[in-house]
């Protein structure tokens, strides 16, 4: 799954690229949340997690109080898991922000390392790691879920 | 490519020590997604966020190669018995 030493080699990238580590700009594509469409590179030679990446995400986990990272968007979920937990997200009528992991693969890595986590859809409440599709399902059959998010939405 | 049931249940078996493993190949034989019941004392007094965190660290050298993990159960030994009874119970009436 390593990707580090795809460009170290390659004579043919011209700087200024090769001659600058890449930075991670991408607080401010991320937290738009009118576009989906997010700039970091979609290869990196930087670890998956990095200080950046980090420092974005602790913000985009808080930035609402019910954030999922999926596969595709809430109106064009594209896999089953991601499409099931925007489904019980719905039927409960809690205001939610989805982003799209599909849409950038340096986010989608660094994501399983932030939550630990090796799968999506990856469900945060509060800026607080919930847990995958399974979990999810199960909290919201025991009642569980529906009473965390009420808690969640009371200021 | 792809994992075999047997490996994810030999690893699930060595690791988390359970009472009662099922698992189920819901890739069409790919070997890369399956479903998971499983039930362990390991689980004891640990939330479920938490016993799944364990069952995907038992099984993080072959979640590189399976696409989908669904654990439908992780339960103690306890809920297990009471699991089964009140399906019994409602099986019967």
């Amino acid at each position: 799954m390593s990707t580090q030493s795809v460009f170290s080699s390659s004579p043919r990238i011209a700087p200024p690229y090769s001659s600058s580590p890449i930075k991670i700009t991408a607080a401010p594509p991320l937290l738009n949340s009118g576009s989906r469409s997010l700039s970091f590179p979609l290869r990196s030679t930087v670890p998956a997690l990095s200080p950046d990446l980090k420092n974005t995400l602790d913000k985009v986990v808080t930035s609402q109080k019910v954030v999922l990272f999926m596969k595709g968007t809430k109106d064009f979920p594209q896999c089953g898991f991601s499409n099931t937990v925007v489904q019980i997200l719905n039927s409960l009528n809690v205001p939610y922000e989805t982003i799209n992991i599909l849409e950038n693969e340096v986010l989608r890595q660094g994501l399983k390392e932030y939550s630990n986590w090796p799968t999506f859809p990856q469900l945060y409440i509060d800026g607080e790691f919930y847990g995958g599709c399974d979990i999810t399902v199960e909290a919201y059959k025991s009642g569980e879920l529906q009473e965390l998010l009420e808690r969640a939405m009371c200021p | 490519m792809g994992v075999t049931k047997e490996q994810v249940e030999s690893t699930l078996k060595s690791k988390l020590n359970p009472s009662h493993l099922e698992i189920i190949d819901t890739s069409g034989g790919c070997g890369a997604s399956f479903a998971i019941e499983i039930v362990s004392e390991q689980f004891e007094g640990k939330r479920l966020l938490e016993r799944h965190r364990l069952v995907n660290a038992a099984l993080e050298e072959e979640m590189k190669q399976i696409h989908a993990l669904s654990i439908k159960k992780a339960v103690t030994p306890g809920q297990w018995k009471q699991q089964l009874e009140s399906e019994k119970s409602t099986s019967a009436a």
